[in-house]
């Protein structure tokens, strides 16, 4: 299996050369590619790193990993990127298998968490450095290296070293540099866990930007899970190596798949049921002895009557008072916290299970305070029952 | 002394000693030093400019005597030898063990460093023995039936070399360590995944970054090696001295102090010049933080 | 498809093991000699005996040796880390304008060839009536130990908060108290382990000694060097293996001290 299989490029001066990369034409408009991971195995001795998994990634997809430490997130980049050869599955990167290939001569884009600017190159010098493997002459070298600092909007910045620029301006350098070869796919791991806040927040958009200009594929690992629910077209949660669940933001915020993604993905309440019947809807008893009846749909996972299940509701979907439109719930209130935008309530059910409303522009309720009893709707449709205990 | 100078010679304040716990702290080692160390070099380097009186002929003898000069001559052919087979020998070990993990790189560091902390006359006489007529060696070379005579290897200056190389290898390898341990591992992945062979990336990335230690290392065994003493005497030929060894013999054979001095000073002054042109480049802190 | 063998990888191993065999195997190969029947140092070694370890520890002349060498080892450990010691704290506690001569001091030792200090001392040490003796040999081996304990020592103090002391202080202890009562016990591990490196060192170093043995007083260096220069009986192979047992003995010591600091 050769790189010759793989199109679109124009050939670096060292063409034919064993181990040049070839790159791609700066004419063409660079696109991305796509990217099957399948059956990826990973165990380190007793440890299975990565257990199974598979991710289609459409060209042009932005897509982040996302997960608890010890995931096996890195892992997974660290495979595609040719750091790790798994201990079983495949990579296809435009359908060409990539398992085996060293990571000099897959022609991937690749941004660490630390910048890892070499110390003792100048920034345009960083930059360049992947054309100067590809062969390129110097001046082409510099030209293009020169383009690529403008379009992280760092021109002019060439002369100096990683040492003399800020945090974000030297992640910005990486981002030049793993682009300016114009690979068809970008990976990253967690490129901004190491600015502050703002900064971050910048980072984030000028991606999103670059991203949107040049068409290539993202993966991008992250444990920020607002980062990756603003960041990607789709996420893939994982926990212990496995995947949870892929899918949009949208999906995976309002129809989690199971309770670990219910419970990682934003704030959730749960409360333990008992099913009591299932049929054009789902019976289930509380713990405080009343019984509801839920539309069939509330059941992510197959409802079985006589097993226990977890009701989930977020909190912002409570409703303050009593309405017709939904469940309603007595929480008596242990702290009433103001929280700029809503207002945090923090309680007990009757069983003494801890329940969070947000409320919206509720400042004028700021009547309430601890020890009250207040009466709050579930609507129906925000309620999701899953198989299971909670935790 | 200004008046804050003043009082703070006489008291501390709370953060810093006094200045006169200071000077009493510092004055057991200085006075060692002053009478120990540059005492008795100073009086050498005197007597050698001034014995048996002020002139400058005993430093003419070592320069204008061929035979002297040969000593000099190879005394250093013989600390870059050593020095440019310790970087060969040395810097892969390095390499090697600034990645390794667990078992294998305590393994490894246990090699590097048992030896720099056995006596040197072991090692030598180590090598005395694998060197002889009937020793290791040259009974592996005949079993191997690759010669039928024993070669003539103690007593040579290839000996010299081969374990003067042995002795100093561990002041090579661990400033070289030290260097690509701060490397991290991900400057290595960057470079790959940027397209860079693992050639490229160890001539453009790591060894740049490795050079300091490389230098430290290799001023360490250059300089070692210059003066080195027991192992020319223990495994090299009469014929072939090195300047440590001539001077050992102008001291207890011909007893000529001053042409000993001479060249004595010649050999300190040597050393003490090249350490001063590389001082920023000497990290001895670093054989020690990683020995212990 | 399999994963690709990494040549590279291999190749680099097979080197490196090759390095390590060429640095380990002299020092080892004493061991099986020391064994041996052969009266004269052939290989491979036959038989097994301890007669060799019997001959040294029955010849008066080894016994003196080493016990001349332990002398001087444990005083000058003694002396090299309490002064070695003293000074650090001065220089990382104390208002001095010395860092320059401190560190030139430090480093002459290790640049200067020992054979030159040798030279220089023997010269000054027969006209002062210290050679051969043993405040002789302490005196030359703490200069060429101080510069390992100064430095061990620096990295224990550098990571000691000059805060703690202050803290003491305010809390009513003397700047002796509080370097007694706070700071030693925390760089004692490394003070402990800084006296056994110049322990061994003393222990070991052949060339100062060579020049400052007189014709009774000879340390175990001295005596064997002239035992491998003239004659090279069996007896180095034993005492080389006890002194490399020592060698391991002193870096487990060290390795047990470090992992027990506080300030590691
Ligand atoms: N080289 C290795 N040797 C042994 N175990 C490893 C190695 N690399 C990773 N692991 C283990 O594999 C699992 C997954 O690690 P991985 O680094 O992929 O997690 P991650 O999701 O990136 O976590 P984090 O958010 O902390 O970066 C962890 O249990 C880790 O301990
Ligand atoms: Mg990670």
């Amino acid at each position: 299996m050769g790189l010759g299989a793989r199109g679109r490029r124009i050939e670096g001066k060292t063409e034919g050369k064993r181990g040049s990369v070839n790159i791609v034409s700066a004419r063409q408009s660079a696109s991305g590619a796509s990217i099957r991971i399948s059956r990826l195995e990973k165990r380190f001795g007793a440890v299975s790193a990565v257990d199974g998994v598979d991710i289609d990634i459409a060209a042009g997809e932005f897509i982040a990993l996302l997960g608890p430490s010890g995931s096996g997130k890195t892992t997974i980049l660290m495979s595609v990127a040719g750091f790790e050869f798994p201990t079983s599955g495949t990579i296809h990167v435009d359908s060409e298998d990539l398992t085996y290939v060293p990571s000099n001569r897959r022609n991937l884009g690749m941004v660490f968490q630390n910048y890892t600017l070499f110390p003792h190159m100048s920034i345009l010098d960083n930059v360049a450095f992947p054309l100067k493997m590809r062969g390129l002459r110097t001046a082409e070298r510099h030209a293009r290296a020169e383009a690529a600092l403008a379009t992280v909007r760092l021109a002019g910045y060439g002369h100096r070293r990683p040492n003399e620029l800020s945090g974000g301006q030297q992640q910005r350098v990486a981002l030049a540099r793993a682009i300016v070869y114009q690979p068809r796919v970008l990976l990253m791991d967690e490129p901004l866990s190491a600015l502050d806040k703002n900064l971050r927040e910048d980072m984030q958009l000028e991606i999103k930007r670059l991203h949107a200009e040049l068409g290539i594929t993202v993966i991008f690992v992250t444990h920020d899970q607002s980062e990756a629910l603003t960041m990607a077209d789709r996420i893939a949660v994982l926990r212990d190596g496995k995947i949870q669940q892929i899918g949009p933001a949208r999906q995976l915020y309002e129809r989690p798949a199971n309770l670990f993604t219910a419970g990682f993905i934003g704030e959730m309440n749960f409360v333990d049921v008992r099913v009591e019947s299932v049929g054009d809807d789902v019976a289930v008893a509380l713990p405080w002895g009343e019984t509801w009846r839920l539309p069939a749909t509330a059941a992510v996972e197959p409802a079985v009557a006589g097993e226990a299940a977890v009701l989930a509701v977020r909190p912002e979907r409570l409703q303050l008072g009593v309405s017709p439109a939904g469940q309603v719930i007595a929480v008596t209130l242990s702290d009433v916290v103001y929280a700029g935008a809503a207002l945090l309530l923090i309680g007990h059910l009757p069983d003494g299970t801890e329940m969070r409303a947000r409320i919206p522009g509720a400042s004028q309720l700021s009547s309430l305070v601890p020890g009250d009893v207040a009466s709050f709707t579930i609507p129906t449709e925000a309620m999701l029952l899953y198989r299971g205990k909670r935790r | 002394m200004t008046e804050a100078g003043r009082s703070h010679f006489w008291h501390s304040d709370g953060r810093r000693l006094s200045g006169l716990s200071t000077l009493l702290l510092l004055l057991p080692f200085f006075t060692i030093i002053a009478f120990v160390f540059v005492y008795p070099i100073l009086q050498l380097l005197v007597i050698s400019i001034l014995e048996p009186h002020p002139t400058l002929d005993n430093y003419a003898r070592v320069v204008e005597n061929p035979v002297h000069m040969r000593v000099l001559m190879r005394t250093l052919w013989t600390a870059m030898l050593v020095t440019a087979l310790s970087v060969v020998l040395g810097f892969p070990v390095a390499y090697y063990m600034s990645r390794a993990k667990g078992t294998v790189a305590a393994l490894v560091a246990v090699c590097v460093i048992l030896p720099l902390w056995s006596s040197v006359l072991v090692r030598t006489a180590a090598w005395s023995f694998l060197f002889q007529r009937n020793g290791l060696i040259n009974s592996a070379l005949m079993s191997l039936g690759l010669t039928s005579q024993p070669f003539k290897l103690l007593y040579t200056q290839s000996a010299v070399v081969i374990a003067m190389t042995h002795v100093l290898l561990p002041f090579m390898i661990l400033p070289i360590y030290g260097a690509l341990r701060s490397i991290p591992n991900d400057y290595g992945r960057a470079a790959a995944v940027l397209g860079a062979t693992r050639l490229r990336t160890f001539l453009e990335v790591i060894l740049p970054l490795s050079l300091p230690g490389v230098v430290s290392g290799s001023l360490l065994v250059f300089l070692t090696a210059l003066g080195f003493f027991i192992t020319p005497a223990l495994l090299g030929s009469p014929q072939e001295m090195m300047i440590s060894t001539l001077v050992s013999k102008q001291i207890r054979e011909v007893l000529d102090w001053p042409f000993a001095a001479a060249l004595v000073g010649v050999l300190t002054v040597f050393v003490t010049l090249l350490a001063i042109i590389f001082s920023k480049m000497l990290r001895f802190d670093r054989l020690m933080g990683n020995a212990s | 498809m399999k994963p690709p063998t990494d040549r590279g990888s291999l190749a680099l191993g097979a080197y490196v093991y090759a390095v390590l065999a060429f640095i380990i195997v002299p020092l080892v190969i004493v061991i099986p000699m020391s064994f041996s029947q052969n009266d004269y140092l052939a290989f491979p070694p036959s038989g097994f005996t301890l007669k060799w370890y019997s001959e040294y520890f029955d010849s008066r002349q080894w016994r003196a040796a080493t016990w001349l060498s332990v002398q001087v080892a444990l005083l000058t450990a003694l002396f090299a880390s309490v002064i070695g010691t003293a000074a650090t704290y001065a220089m990382i506690r104390g208002h001095s304008r010395l860092v320059t001569a401190f560190q030139i001091a430090l480093i002459g030792p290790i640049i200067v060839p020992h054979i030159a200090l040798a030279v220089g001392l023997y010269l000054f040490f027969q006209t002062i009536g210290l050679s051969g003796t043993i405040p002789g040999f302490v005196l030359a081996h703490t200069v060429l130990t101080l510069p390992f304990v100064v430095f061990t020592m620096a990295a224990a103090l550098g990571k000691v908060d000059a805060n703690l002391e202050a803290a003491a202080m305010s809390c009513g202890a003397t700047r002796f108290q509080a370097f007694r009562l706070v700071t030693l016990p925390l760089v004692l591990p490394s003070l402990a382990s800084s006296a056994l490196f110049a322990f061994i060192i003393s222990f070991d170093e052949p060339v100062v000694s060579f020049f400052l043995s007189g014709v009774r007083q000879k340390t175990l260096p001295r005596r064997m060097f002239e035992d491998i220069e003239q004659n090279l009986t069996p007896v180095i192979p034993a005492i080389a293996t006890l002194l490399i047992m020592l060698s391991i003995l002193i870096l487990l010591g060290a390795h047990v001290l470090r992992s027990r600091s506080v300030t590691r």
